[in-house]
């Protein structure tokens, strides 16, 4: 296997959420490897604790205990290094479309003449021209997606986290989408890691799988895909596919024949 | 480049919508306005009858024909201008000073959690106490001029306006805030980036209630203690029973209201370009 230092990794990591009626433990000695130019996507139950292996990594929550690891050294969070999209768009309202693709740039204090040639660049790339002025409202779906994309990579980030960012758009969109990341993270050279719960989506765009188990979330074991399509549509395809697919489905224990 | 920009300007420029001379919009407001200003017409009508037939005593509700040659006098020799001009300036001054240091004081207060905690109680009673019981003390302090006026109009839209401000600014969006915090921003960039921007809508809706209340406290200053105003104007035409000055006064302060809650709402369109993106959007019922 890969014997490069990894460009993230997470050791022993746990989280345990106060709560009424007892604590709730959420993570359970979580440990796992991303590489560079990696696509890692986790799958696992609902509530097993997905999103917040997420905002740790991300540096807005701590863990209780183990450690994150970034090119080998141990870091509180990749704060400022992480490009982030959930479900939600998270555009923000009272910004246009120009100004919402800019965000993180202009956190990190590029001057907005040097960035706004970049951001016209990618809208223009993703068939967003005419619409840089638009506030989100005005957009679809699956527009403000593609927004919150452009902005997650003009951004530069090492690590890009995405927390079922496909989930709430059509099938078609998110074919497209689908396509246009992979596509992107091909030609920027990204690693990402992608939570999903389409089993379909993460056979289809990934190198590896992780399959968590039910709460407290810990690896319940990592699936190598071997697909080498150049786009989700022809991984689909493959003849290979739906082993991936069936064999994920055991792990999550979900019934893949009526009444076995 | 250059070619591109103009291209997309185009682009852009299509999604407006093409200004004609009558739009629909412009024909409807035409037909409410018509209305309006027919009930208003009717009204005055109604009560010169009345009270001419006897029905209403002229001397307790005054009448539209004595109200207009009031108003008539009261323009004329200058009178109604000045009222009007000085309960103007108190209410704006005291509405301005009040809404912008108690809606950068309420936002401010999201920087220290701790410091909102422990001043949380106090603004709260000072809340709870109607502030037009503080006139009288504020008479003493600050005279009978304009000042006082101020003071209290000052003291009726500044707790309104720091605790919408504070409380917009608490429940700003965590998503957005997680994101900003993913991204790397500061406390300062979270500040002005995330919390002022989500607040703003609250704030300015607050503008539009104190607007309302910067008026009350002009005019129960003038109610109190002064030589100028329309409350003063109306303070003592009613201590003559000269109702028909009453009614211009309150007509004259219904007018000032007006314009000036109209005048808040152009500055809102103004501020928030974002929130009128699809006002001309109404679901057919
Ligand atoms: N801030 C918090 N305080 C207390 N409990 C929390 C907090 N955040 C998450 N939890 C709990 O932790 C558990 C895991 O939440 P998490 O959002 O990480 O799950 P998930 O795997 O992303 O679920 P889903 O697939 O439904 O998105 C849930 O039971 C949730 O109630
Ligand atoms: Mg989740």
């Amino acid at each position: 296997m890969n014997t490069a230092v990894p460009k993230l990794s997470l050791r022993n990591v746990t989280k345990t959420f106060p709560a009424k009626g007892g604590d709730v433990n959420v993570l359970n000695k979580l440990s796992f490897d991303v590489y560079d130019q990696d696509f890692v996507s986790i799958i696992g139950p609902s509530g097993c604790g997905k999103s917040t292996v997420f905002n740790i990594i991300a540096g807005l929550l701590h863990p209780d205990e183990g450690e994150i690891r970034m090119d080998g050294e141990v870091v509180n969070g990749l704060r400022g290094k992480v490009g982030y999209m959930l479900q939600k768009d998270l555009l923000f309202p009272w910004r246009t479309v120009l100004e919402n693709v800019v965000l993180g740039l202009e956190v990190r204090g590029t001057p907005l003449s040097e960035s706004r040639e970049i951001a016209m660049e990618y809208i223009y790339t993703y068939g967003l021209a005419g619409f840089e002025h638009a506030y989100p409202k005005a957009l679809s779906g699956g527009m403000k997606q593609r927004v919150a994309l452009i902005r997650t990579l003009i951004y530069d980030p090492q690590v890009i986290l995405l927390d079922e960012p496909f989930s709430a758009l059509d099938y078609q969109t998110r074919l497209y989408l689908e396509g246009v990341l992979v596509e992107a993270v091909e030609t920027f050279k990204k690693t990402v890691i992608l939570v999903t719960h389409d089993i379909d989506e993460a056979v289809a765009l990934s190198k590896r799988v992780v399959v968590l188990s039910s709460r407290p979330g810990t690896v319940k074991a990592v699936h190598e895909i071997g697909l080498s399509q150049r786009t989700p549509i022809e991984s689909r395809s493959d003849p290979r596919f739906s082993g991936y697919f069936h064999a994920l489905c055991a792990e999550l224990d979900i019934q893949t024949k009526v009444g076995s | 480049m250059d070619e591109v920009l103009a291209r997309q300007s185009n682009d852009a420029e299509k999604i407006k919508r093409p200004a004609k001379f009558l739009t629909p919009q412009l024909k409807a407001t035409a037909s409410t306005l018509s209305i309006q200003l027919g009930m208003v017409f009717a009204f005055l009508l109604i009560w010169q009858f009345v009270v001419e037939r006897g029905w209403i005593s002229a001397f307790l509700a005054g009448s539209p024909a004595g109200i207009f040659s009031k108003l008539l006098e009261a323009v004329n020799n200058g009178s109604l201008w000045d009222n009007a001009k000085a309960t103007v300036i108190e209410a704006i001054a005291g509405f301005l000073i009040g809404s912008l240091l108690g809606s950068l004081l309420g936002l401010s207060l999201w920087y220290s959690s701790f410091f909102a905690r422990v001043v949380e109680p106090f603004i709260v009673a000072i809340n709870s106490v109607p502030k037009i019981a503080f006139a009288p003390i504020v008479i003493l302090w600050f005279g009978t001029g304009m000042v006082s006026k101020i003071m209290l109009a000052t003291s009726m839209t500044f707790i309104i306006a720091l605790i919408a401000a504070y409380e917009a600014a608490k429940n700003a969006d965590r998503d957005l805030q997680s994101l900003m915090l993913a991204l790397g921003s500061t406390k300062h960039q979270l500040f002005f980036k995330v919390v002022v921007p989500y607040s703003l809508p609250a704030i300015i809706a607050t503008f539009r209630i104190n607007i309302g209340f910067g008026l009350v406290g002009a005019v129960v200053g003038e109610f109190i203690s002064s030589s100028h105003g329309l409350g003063h104007m109306i303070f003592t035409a009613s201590s003559f029973y000269d109702l028909d000055t009453v009614w211009v006064g309150l007509f004259t302060l219904m007018l000032v209201g007006f314009i000036l809650y109209y005048v808040v709402d152009r500055v809102e369109r103004r501020l928030l370009p974002w929130k009128q993106a699809d006002s001309g959007q109404r679901f057919r019922v």
